[in-house]
C-alpha cells in the first residue's frame, strides 16, 4: 500500500483530497450530495483550464514555459466569437498552432530564453485580440455548443477523454520519449542525435492548438467572446502544471497530472464558496494552497530519490 | 534520459479518475434532486447574492460597503438575507461562484460582472430555474437577466459637449481612456469621439490610457506632457485628479476638465485644492449595488415588473460644489463622492460611514426611488 501511494503523482492526491474536502463542505452546508447540475457546471467551466494546462505541461516538460497562452486564448476566443462559424473554428485551431509554432521558432531557432519570447508575444496576441474584438460579444453556432459542452448532458466528458487518450497515445510515439530526453538533459539529448530545436517546436504548436482549442470550449460555454478571456489562464494554466507534480526543471511529470491539477483548482473555489470564507481572505487561500501542493510536492520527490 | 518508469500507471491512474467522475455522475442523475429548491423563501426572508468580479478599488469597495449597509437597515434588515462574493476578474472563478449560488437556491443574484460576455451561458442556467438576475456597472449580455445602469455613451457625450461649449468650439483637447476591451470603456470613448468628431474647430492631439486608475493616469499624463501642445480641455475617464495633478506638476496651465466623481477632482473643482479647475464631474454611482439590490427585491416580492432600469448620472458642475454633498472634505482624493445621491429628486440617500466602513446610517429607513 505505501509503496503504491509513493507511485501515484502528486497531482492525483491533491486531486482526491480536493474531491473529498468539496464533497464534505458541500453536504454539510447544504444537506445532501452534489446534484448533476453540480457537476455539469464544473466539467464545462474546467474543460478550457484543461486544455491549457495540458499545453503548458507539454511546454514545462522540455524544461520552458509558455506564458503566451493567454494571448493564444484571448486572441481565439476572439476570432471564434467575433466569427461564429463552424468553418472557422477550424481555422481558429490553426490560428492557434500557428502562434504556438511562431513562439516554438523564436525559442528553437532564434536561441532566445521562452520567458522572453512568450512573454513578447503575449502582448502581440492579446494586443491582436482586442484588435479583433474590442467589445466583449459575438457568439457561438447553437450546435457547437449541444456537442461541445451541453448544459443538460455530460458531451464535455467525451472531450476530456479524449484530450487523456491524446495524451497517452502521444507519450509513447518518438516524440513523446523525445520531449522527455530534451527536458531532462539537452545536450545529451542532442548528442544521442535527438533533434532538440524540432522538439521545441513541435511543443510550442501543440500548446497554441491546446489554447485554441481551450478558446472554443471557453467560447462555447460562455456563449460570447471577451478580449481579455486569455489573461488569467496564464496563471491558473502554470498553477495546475505545478499542482500537477511537473518539475520545472522539465523532463519530469505528465500532462494528466496538470489535468488534475486544473480541475483540483477549480474545486478549491468551490471548496472556499461552501466553506463560507470571507471574500476577502479567498485569494490568499488559493496561494496557501498553491504553497502547501508544491511543498508536498517537494517532499514527495525527495521520499522518492531516496527509496 | 528519464522516461516514465512505469507506462502503464498513468494509464491506469487516468482510467481510474475518469471512471470516477463518471460513477459520480451516474450517482448524481440517480438522485435527481432540483438544485433550486425555492419552496420555503416566501415565507421567511428572501436570499440576495452579490457576485462581484474585482474588489481592488476604491469604487468596487464603496459599491460593496453601500450594499452592505443597505443589508443592515430597514428594510432590508427584515426582509432580506445578504450574502457577498468576489471572484476577482476570472470569469471561470464567477461562473463556479453563480453556479453555486444556484445550488444553494437563493432567490435573486446581483452581478457586477468580470465580463460582460463570459457569464451568459451561467446566467441562461440562473434565469432557467427561476432566479431572478440583475446585473449592473458591468452588466451581463444575456437579455434573461435585468440591468440597473447608466447609459455610458452618454457619460462620454456629455463631458465632451460641456468641454466643447467651455472652449467655445474652439481648442486642443486631450482623452484619457480607461481600461481597453471593456464595454463602458468602448462607449465613453464612442460618445466624446462623436462630439468632438462634430466640432471641426476642436482638435484631439492625445488619446491615452489612464486604466481607470489615478496613479496611473498622472503618470501617464506625465509622461505625454513634454510632447503636447498647449492642451485646453482634458476628457478623463476616470483617474482625474491624477491628471490634474500631473498638469500642476508640470507647471502647465490648468486645462477645462470633464471627469469622473473621484473627490480629489471634486476638492479642485471646489477651490479646496489649488489650483482651482473649472470642470464638469460625472460618476458611475456605487449606489447602483442598492439599486440592484431594491430592484430584485421588488421583482422577487411581486412589486415590480421585471423591467431593467437607466438611472441619470449624478452630475456635479464646479460652480455648484457643496460640501458634505457633493465634495467631502474628509475623505481621500480617491474616493468617489457620488456614494449618495443629492437634491430634491434623490433616488437614495446614504451617510458618509455606509460608503466608508459598510456600516448602517444610524436609525434611518433606507427609502430606494425606483426610477420608472
Amino acid at each position: 500500500m505505501r509503496d503504491a501511494l509513493r507511485r501515484v503523482s502528486l497531482g492525483y492526491l491533491v486531486l482526491a483530497a480536493t474531491a473529498v474536502a468539496y464533497l464534505v463542505v458541500y453536504t454539510s452546508r447544504l444537506g445532501r450530495f452534489p446534484t448533476s447540475f453540480d457537476y455539469l457546471s464544473i466539467l464545462n467551466t474546467t474543460l478550457p483550464l484543461v486544455f491549457v494546462a495540458i499545453g503548458q505541461s507539454l511546454v514545462v516538460l522540455t524544461g520552458g514555459i509558455d506564458l503566451s497562452v493567454g494571448g493564444v486564448v484571448s486572441l481565439c476566443v476572439a476570432v471564434t466569437a467575433a466569427t461564429a462559424s463552424i468553418p472557422w473554428i477550424f481555422a481558429v485551431l490553426a490560428l492557434g498552432t500557428a502562434c504556438g509554432a511562431l513562439n516554438g521558432l523564436v525559442v528553437a531557432y532564434g536561441r532566445i530564453a521562452p520567458i522572453l519570447t512568450t512573454l513578447a508575444t503575449l502582448s502581440i496576441f492579446s494586443g491582436l485580440a482586442l484588435r479583433v474584438l474590442p467589445a466583449p460579444g459575438g457568439s457561438i453556432p447553437y450546435p457547437v455548443r449541444q456537442v461541445l459542452t451541453n448544459p443538460a448532458a455530460p458531451t464535455g466528458l467525451i472531450w476530456l477523454g479524449l484530450a487523456v487518450a491524446g495524451w497517452l497515445v502521444l507519450r509513447r510515439t518518438r516524440f513523446g520519449m523525445r520531449v522527455y530526453a530534451v527536458g531532462s538533459d539537452e545536450s545529451s539529448a542532442r548528442a544521442v542525435g535527438v533533434p532538440a530545436a524540432a522538439v521545441k517546436l513541435k511543443v510550442y504548436a501543440l500548446s497554441g492548438l491546446c489554447g485554441a482549442l481551450a478558446a472554443v470550449f471557453y467560447v462555447s460555454t460562455t456563449t460570447a467572446g471577451d478580449a481579455n478571456a486569455g489573461t488569467p489562464f496564464i496563471l491558473t494554466s502554470i498553477a495546475s502544471v505545478v499542482v500537477g507534480g511537473v518539475a520545472f526543471s522539465g523532463g519530469r511529470g505528465s500532462a494528466l497530472g496538470a489535468v488534475a491539477g486544473a480541475v483540483a483548482l477549480t474545486l478549491v473555489i468551490d471548496i472556499l464558496f461552501f466553506a463560507g470564507i470571507d471574500p476577502l481572505y479567498q485569494s490568499l487561500f488559493q496561494g496557501l494552497f498553491l504553497v502547501v501542493a508544491v511543498l508536498l510536492g517537494t517532499v514527495f520527490v525527495r521520499r522518492r530519490r531516496l527509496s | 534520459m528519464n522516461l516514465p518508469r512505469h507506462p502503464g500507471r498513468a494509464a491506469r491512474a487516468a482510467v481510474a479518475v475518469v471512471a470516477a467522475t463518471l460513477l459520480l455522475i451516474v450517482a448524481a442523475c440517480s438522485d435527481a434532486g432540483s438544485p433550486a429548491s425555492t419552496g420555503d423563501a416566501k415565507a421567511g426572508k428572501i436570499k440576495i447574492a452579490l457576485s462581484n468580479s474585482f474588489i481592488g478599488n476604491q469604487w468596487r469597495v464603496e459599491m460593496e460597503n453601500v450594499y452592505k449597509a443597505a443589508c443592515a437597515m430597514p428594510p432590508y434588515v427584515d426582509e432580506v438575507e445578504c450574502s457577498v462574493f468576489n471572484a476577482g476578474n476570472d470569469v471561470s472563478t464567477q461562473s463556479r461562484q453563480i453556479s453555486n449560488l444556484i445550488s444553494q437556491g437563493v432567490d435573486a443574484i446581483v452581478i457586477n460582472a468580470a465580463s460582460t460576455s463570459g457569464l451568459n451561458g451561467v446566467v441562461q442556467q440562473a434565469c432557467d430555474r427561476g432566479i431572478v438576475v440583475v446585473s449592473f456597472d458591468n452588466t451581463v449580455d444575456n437579455k434573461c437577466g435585468l440591468t440597473v445602469n447608466t447609459d455610458q455613451i452618454k457619460f462620454g457625450q456629455q463631458l465632451a459637449q460641456f468641454i466643447v461649449d467651455e472652449l467655445g468650439g474652439q481648442g486642443n483637447v486631450v482623452m484619457v481612456t480607461g481600461v481597453a476591451g471593456t464595454g463602458a470603456d468602448n462607449d465613453r470613448n464612442k460618445g466624446a469621439k462623436d462630439v468632438f468628431a462634430a466640432n471641426p474647430g476642436i482638435k484631439v492631439v492625445a488619446t491615452y490610457t489612464g486604466m481607470w486608475d489615478s496613479a496611473t493616469a498622472q503618470r501617464n499624463t506625465s509622461a505625454q506632457l513634454p510632447n503636447l501642445p498647449k492642451v485646453d480641455g482634458v476628457w478623463v475617464s476616470g483617474g482625474t485628479d491624477g491628471v490634474i495633478k500631473a498638469f500642476a506638476a508640470a507647471n502647465r496651465p490648468m486645462p477645462v476638465v470633464g471627469g469622473e466623481a473621484e473627490n480629489g477632482f471634486r476638492k479642485f473643482m471646489a477651490g479646496l485644492l489649488t489650483p482651482k479647475v473649472k470642470g464638469m464631474s460625472i460618476g458611475q454611482p456605487p449606489f447602483l449595488s442598492v439599486i440592484s439590490l431594491e430592484l430584485a427585491r421588488a421583482v422577487v416580492k411581486g412589486e415590480h415588473p421585471k423591467e431593467s432600469i437607466t438611472i441619470p448620472f449624478p452630475v456635479a458642475t464646479s460652480d455648484n460644489m457643496v460640501p458634505g454633498e457633493t465634495v467631502f472634505p474628509d475623505l481621500p482624493d480617491s474616493f468617489f463622492a457620488d456614494f449618495t445621491d443629492s437634491g430634491p429628486n434623490a433616488i437614495l440617500v446614504l451617510c458618509q460611514e455606509a460608503a466608508t466602513d459598510g456600516t448602517p446610517c444610524p436609525g434611518k429607513t433606507l427609502d430606494v426611488k425606483l426610477p420608472s
